[in-house]
């Protein structure tokens, strides 16, 4: 047996996304189910357009979330999550620039109970004065810790660069904001953007009818208000921003620019360009800055979307002695996607590695569903992804090259280095 | 019920398979029978230094990865002190692949200089972003050696110090391979729509001739009871005062594993349990606080940690969590508050067996514990605990002179 030659292999076929059924509730609030799932597993993730880009002040939309449940003068905080955990339910709260969503998991069996107890609780919240003061403290000493994170200084510095720091996108908060944030904020917000706004709803799991009913039912205490936002124009500041932090060993380095949509022509290539340069293990920028040079334990590109904007960046924490030797080697790496053809061989692996990773991005109820979120919150066609398999197969290493050519402009990137 | 049928081969690789019809993907996942502990005082931090250079390629294939990504797959892989893991997941029809790539690297790797230069660079600036540029980075690297004084449980996987990275020879490296990366020292799980019969066709063809060299039979001396309450304090660039308090217990194989773990959710799972209730929310000593256990194979640890809020001295954080600790050790639990803390065992459970990849490590790790029909027994001895049992656990756990402290006193 030679040990030298590959096993046969197959590039990995489509799977085939299941799309939710629909049921619009009470007040046009849309649920997405996905019911057939082989175990006793239930999720529900509610997800509200109440991200921080809908905040009049710093850190209302975050505290807001995680408030949610946070009780009223006939039930406490305390109660409402011993309730949930008696029934061995989970609560997972989590919000970004655009959207706000809490998340519920439990075992079929006790669901009913576990969204009964959720739903009384996050319609008559009150924020008392005890929870809020209790979550500005936790918050603030998270904020001093992470402060003392090269990585955490850099990403906050980035946004302000990319987005400008009036832009939504770009707003950071700062010590004072903590101080500064009042209960009646949080009321505030709370009325306008979750009692206030059409949420929508994806479940996956084999529940029964009365699951369904009693959303229906929550629902009609719901809004059919439409999200309301104006859209602003982001303003990047490029070149270089540095800011020193003496006691580091290593510096953060974040580098990027404003990218294009998922709807843009050139979002398939671009994501194709991004997974070559840093987007997977044998990418470009790790094979030649941790697997060649030795510079850093890890080194990644991306691009992410946002609802009203889009950017590429490539983000890594480095032996501060060679943070300028890594910047060189980025602007190296642009170059030879700019001047050469990316090799046959390389662009098949890539390719192949790309559509493996469909597979398992989609492997199951809970990962198609993801997957379908991602269709309805960008306003994407339900072909998406069988579009984005076949422009993977099309794209030839010139397109690539073309692309390269127009986004890795230096004098367009914003760069930022802490440590 | 997570189902698997298994064979061993004359070489003594263990091999596992686990079917799953609902899925495209397999994964296959190779756990080795070393780590950390296996390493000697002077040159910590090899066993993981050792699991970069498995992806530098082997005797006859250039890349672990590139092929691997050629075939759609994708792979990693992690070291702690008990053991090492690898493992693949792609495409189940490319299935071989995995095959091939995990088998020479059992055979042999490539040795090349330039792999252990650049692998010892990677794992120093790992070592720096992980443990030495984060705040409380370096904690377990202070802990271990004041709660272990002779087991190698007192060093952390990534070592003691970055010289003992630094000075990796190539000789250490080959002969750490010969001894511990042997197909009678592993377990191969695969896990996927694919057949018994088939697993069986390619194991025998790719990992057959692999010649066994040695189990590795650790005789590590148990580290001795405790006998006297220990405490490290120093101080460090970080915004608030930090306390970590760790107490010695049965290891992973042992009963106080599943008590030890109810008695943690008790006290620290969720915002209704009984330290978030009584010290962040109504005393407001601390802005974080939590109670986990180890689950190491040797022996296990019970670890409380918190971050103070400011203001609260290291005496009154410490003492209250006492109180509570005594409060847990002496009052009879209610049987409310431990279905409450069983039942969300039970939701964490299946929701974490959804993954092909948990269910296939999880089977690895029950063969090399020596147990793997009990892989489906977690859940009856969850439920077997009693609320005597975690009193009782608790009694003789939190006891002062079984107690390593260290707090971390910030400079600023």
């Amino acid at each position: 047996m030679n040990r030298s030659i590959a096993p046969e292999f197959k590039q990995a076929e489509n799977l085939d996304l299941v799309l939710p059924e629909e049921i619009v509730l009470e007040n046009g609030i849309s649920l997405f189910w996905l019911r057939d799932v082989k175990d006793d597993s239930v999720r529900l993730d509610i997800e509200w357009f109440a991200g921080s880009k809908y905040q009049h002040k710093k850190l209302v939309a975050g505290f807001t979330n995680k408030l949610l449940l946070s009780g009223n003068s006939k039930k406490s905080a305390r109660t409402i999550s011993e309730e949930i955990d008696f029934y061995g339910g989970f609560i997972q709260d989590e919000c970004d620039k655009d959207h706000a969503a809490i998340t519920l998991y439990g075992l079929r069996e006790n669901f009913r109970s576990i969204f009964n107890v959720f739903s009384e609780a996050m319609l008559n919240c009150e924020f008392p004065d005890k929870e809020f003061e209790e979550e500005r403290t936790i918050a603030l000493s998270r904020f001093k810790i992470d402060s003392d994170k090269v990585k955490y200084v850099c990403q906050r510095t980035f946004n302000t660069c990319m987005f400008g720091e009036n832009h939504p996108y770009g707003m950071v908060a700062d010590e004072p904001d903590f101080i500064q944030l009042t209960r009646e904020d949080l009321q505030q917000f709370y009325k306008t953007h979750y009692l206030g706004t059409i949420p929508v709803l994806f479940l996956v799991g084999n529940v029964d009818k009365t699951v369904i009913d009693d959303l229906r039912q929550w629902s009609a205490s719901m809004s059919s208000q439409k999200p309301v936002f104006v859209k602003r124009d982001v303003k990047p500041v490029p070149g270089r921003t540095e800011i020193a932090k003496p006691e580091a060993i290593q510096s953060a380095i974040r580098l990027g620019r404003i990218a294009v949509d998922k709807k843009h022509p050139d979002y398939f290539g671009l994501q194709l360009l991004d997974t070559i340069l840093g987007g997977y293990f044998g990418s470009r920028l790790m094979t030649n800055i941790r697997e060649d040079k030795g510079y850093t334990y890890g080194i990644g590109s991306s691009v992410a979307v946002l609802e009203d904007s889009a950017y590429f960046f490539i983000s890594t924490e480095v032996a501060k002695e060679v943070k300028e030797n890594t910047v060189h080697e980025i602007y190296a790496e642009f170059d030879r996607l700019k001047n050469e053809l990316i090799p046959a061989d390389e662009l098949e692996r890539v390719k192949n590695y790309m559509l493996g990773e469909f597979l398992r991005n989609s492997d199951g109820p809970g990962a198609m569903m993801e997957s379908f979120k991602n269709i309805w919150f960008n306003k994407l066609p339900v072909s998406y992804y069988s579009d984005f398999i076949h422009a993977i197969h099309r794209i030839t290493a010139d397109d690539l090259k073309n692309l390269a050519q127009k986004y890795f402009v230096k004098d367009q990137m914003v760069e930022v280095i802490v440590g | 019920m997570i189902t698997f049928e298994r064979f061993t081969l004359p070489n003594g690789l263990r091999v596992l398979f686990h079917k799953d019809e609902t899925t495209p993907l397999a994964v296959v996942n190779i756990l080795y029978n070393v780590g950390a502990r296996d390493e000697v005082a002077e040159k910590t931090g090899f066993a993981h230094l050792f699991e970069h250079l498995m992806f530098g390629g082997s005797k006859n294939i250039e890349s672990f990865d590139n092929p691997l990504q050629l075939a759609g797959g994708e792979c990693n892989a992690f070291t702690n002190n008990d053991i090492t893991n690898y493992y693949d997941m792609l495409p189940v029809q490319n299935l071989e692949t995995a095959f091939w790539l995990e088998s020479d690297r059992m055979l042999e790797l490539a040795f090349t200089p330039k792999s252990l230069e650049v692998q010892r660079s990677v794992v120093i600036e790992e070592f720096k972003q992980r443990y030495l540029n984060q705040p409380y980075g370096d904690v377990w690297l202070l802990l271990r050696p004041l709660i272990y004084k002779s087991h190698p449980y007192q060093w952390a996987t990534i070592g003691k110090e970055i010289a003992h990275i630094e000075q990796a020879t190539m000789d250490d490296v080959k002969s750490f391979f010969f001894r511990y990366y042997s197909p009678d020292n592993a377990v191969l799980v695969v896990g996927g729509n694919t057949s018994l019969e088939h697993v069986r066709e390619l194991s025998e063809k790719w990992f057959g001739e692999i010649p066994a060299r040695g189990i590795n039979n650790r005789n590590l001396k148990p580290e001795p009871p405790q006998q006297e309450e220990r405490e490290l304090q120093v101080e460090r660039e970080v915004s608030s005062d930090a306390l970590y308090m760790a107490f010695r217990m049965g290891s992973r194989m042992s009963p106080d594993h599943y008590t030890g773990d109810l008695a943690s959710d008790i006290l620290s799972r969720g915002k209704s349990s009984r330290l978030y209730h009584a010290l962040i929310s109504e005393k407001q000593l601390f802005s974080t606080l939590s109670a986990y256990i180890s689950g190491g194979w040797e022996d296990g640890l019970f670890v409380v940690s918190g971050n103070l809020n400011p203001g609260v001295s290291f005496e009154t954080a410490r003492t209250e969590i006492w109180k509570e600790l005594e409060k847990i050790a002496t009052v009879a639990i209610e049987e409310k508050e431990l279905t409450k803390v069983k039942n969300k065992f039970k939701t964490g459970k299946v929701f974490s067996e959804q993954s092909l990849m948990n269910r296939v490590m999880n089977i690895a790790f029950f063969e090399m514990m020596g147990k793997p029909d009990e892989i489906n027994d977690e859940l009856k001895k969850y439920d077997a605990v009693t609320a005597d049992d975690i009193q009782h656990f608790c009694k003789r756990t939190f006891v002062k002179t079984n107690c390593s402290t260290l707090l971390i006193k910030a400079k600023k």
